[in-house]
């Protein structure tokens, strides 16, 4: 693109692009740690996980502050201020990921002695490698302000979805098989929705680089394919709640 | 509180012109009502739009040279409509062209149509007072004439109008108010037009082209000679004035633009390159120049 008359305004919007992007690998270097703190018992890597979401906290700060400054001093107009909203947007949704990073990492100390099926970790690791993949590609789409990468990395969250279904159903029948794997089977749901979690903030971001390119929103419907949220217990007499609208054929 | 109001004005009443109540037509009095509590502007997105003014295939040419080329726009009715575009792009000229004041200059010429209330005011029969009574301006540099304030406002309605002593001065109040200026000068309406402030004497041009009940008022750089505060009473003023008349405002300063208008339109070299609504052509503007214009990338 073109410079702008004052080149210090550039140099601005340059500086906040490039602390998005060091958060962006903060975050997905955490996730790492997390996961491998889990496969390998890793305690020490744990806690620096937890201690890892401070700094992150910070940088989303940080990110914050300069935004707000640029505009104010620069009353920015159309792609620039695009680009300003678009880094606050995407660094609440890289704080939101920190933030899961560290509850798996929680989840694992907690967990310490109670590790049980290796399989269910070994498919978890695999959930965050494609979550890992989704936002690091999303991080490529908004270094290179590209469009096309970001929908297919927006798209990439169908799989990451799948996965969690399918570890879900998983979970379930090793909690039914036998009561002592409920407690390692529970963190364990909850360790697979953070990384679905973590999935669907990539998606935010997709969203947002697209915003920031195309000054629209993407015309598509978001695609969904977590039905969790959605699915009853097998054998559980429970009704679905007022609120719930029953889907068809239920 | 009324009577507080009929009190004041009767000490005036002594002097040049008398301010009874009956001399404020009711008209008048629902123009200041209006005026004090504006419809607020959400209640106004549901109104469909009306076309005040309708540009088509406009030229103007400074002798040989094109100013204008083949600009196509429609102003909407009681919207303010902001034009923005690098010194020299023909926004100045677009706006001379609505009241004809090009006319005042020989070798300067307007072809094309230029519809208000579907009426061309290009045609030769148009008579230019009333078209400039209908459609005011208000010039870059305030212009007050080495006269009393009071005189400034009745002496634009005295070349339009006759009307009685005893009215004139509802007149010029109305006008005063229009303009936000009473309150600052009620007590002092003998005083100089050149004694006030910057931002009063271009709101006391504001109250003299108000004073002829025009339909809509084009700005040209209204705010360029003043300080911050005089600009966001101006600013404050147009938002008002939104609701009783169509307003067109040229400006260098983006942001004041972005802040007072409903519609933009982006002009360069004498074209028009875009028009949408502001927040649109503001954060999402469909042209590479627009884009390059409004965010300062302009070589």
């Amino acid at each position: 693109m073109v410079e702008h008359t004052t080149r210090a305004f550039d140099s601005d919007l340059q500086e906040l692009a490039k602390k998005i992007l060091y958060m962006g690998r903060s975050d997905d270097e955490q996730i790492a740690n997390a996961i491998e703190a889990l496969l390998k018992r890793d305690a020490a890597l744990a806690r620096s996980v937890i201690a890892a979401d401070d700094l992150i906290d910070a940088q989303q700060r940080d990110i914050e502050e300069n935004a707000i400054a640029t505009i104010a001093r620069r009353q920015p107009m159309a792609v620039d201020l695009r680009e300003i909203v678009g880094a606050l947007r995407i660094s609440n949704d890289l704080e939101r990921v920190g933030d899961l990073a560290e509850n798996i990492a929680k989840r694992m100390l907690l967990l310490m002695e109670g590790f049980r099926i290796e399989e269910v970790t070994l498919q978890l690791q695999r959930m965050a490698r494609l979550a890992r993949d989704q936002l690091q590609q999303v991080l490529q789409s908004y270094e290179h302000r590209n469009v096309a990468v970001a929908l297919e990395a927006w798209h990439k969250d169908q799989e990451v979805d799948a996965l969690n279904n399918s570890m879900f159903r998983e979970l379930l029948t090793y909690m039914m098989e036998d009561p002592r794997n409920i407690t390692f089977c529970t963190h364990m749901l909850f360790c697979a929705k953070n990384i679905e979690r973590i999935g669907d903030h990539a998606t935010n971001i997709a969203e947002t680089v697209y915003y920031i390119v195309e000054g629209r929103a993407i015309p598509e419907e978001r695609p969904k394919a977590d039905l969790t949220s959605k699915e009853r217990m097998p054998g559980s007499s429970v009704t679905p709640g007022l609120h719930e609208k029953p889907r068809p054929g239920q | 509180m009324h009577r507080r109001r009929r009190q004041t004005t009767a000490n005036f009443s002594e002097g040049e012109f008398d301010l009874s109540a009956q001399t404020v037509q009711l008209k008048d009095m629902q123009i200041m009502a209006e005026l004090a509590h504006p419809e607020p502007n959400l209640a106004g997105e549901h109104k469909p739009l009306s076309e005040k003014i309708l540009i088509r295939n406009l030229d103007f040419f400074y002798g040989k040279s094109q100013a204008l080329k083949n600009i196509n726009l429609t102003l909407y009715g009681k919207k303010a409509t902001a034009i923005i575009g690098p010194s020299g792009c023909g926004k100045s000229t677009l706006l001379r062209v609505l009241n004809r004041m090009y006319d005042l200059y020989s070798g300067q010429r307007a072809t094309g149509e230029v519809l208000l209330d579907g009426e061309n005011i290009l045609s030769p029969t148009i008579d230019t007072n009333v078209l400039r009574s209908r459609v005011g301006m208000v010039f870059q540099r305030p212009t007050p004439f080495p006269m009393s304030i009071y005189e400034n406002i009745a002496f634009g309605i005295r070349l339009y109008e006759r009307l009685p002593r005893s009215e004139l001065g509802g007149r010029v109040e109305l006008a005063l108010r229009g303009a936000a200026l009473w309150d600052e000068v009620k007590n002092n309406l003998k005083a100089s037009g050149e004694s006030l402030s910057g931002g009063q004497q271009q709101r006391l041009c504001i109250a003299r082209t108000l004073a002829v009940k025009p339909e809509v008022i084009l700005f040209d750089e209204p705010c360029s000679a003043l300080d911050p505060i005089s600009t966001a009473k101006i600013e404050e003023l147009i938002d008002k004035l939104k609701a009783q008349y169509t307003i067109v405002i040229v400006t260098h300063n983006m942001q004041q633009a972005a802040r007072v208008s409903d519609f933009a339109a982006f002009m360069y070299l004498g074209e028009l390159i875009e028009f949408d609504e502001t927040t649109k052509l503001f954060t999402a503007p469909h042209d590479r120049r627009t884009q390059d214009y409004i965010t300062g990338r302009f070589g």
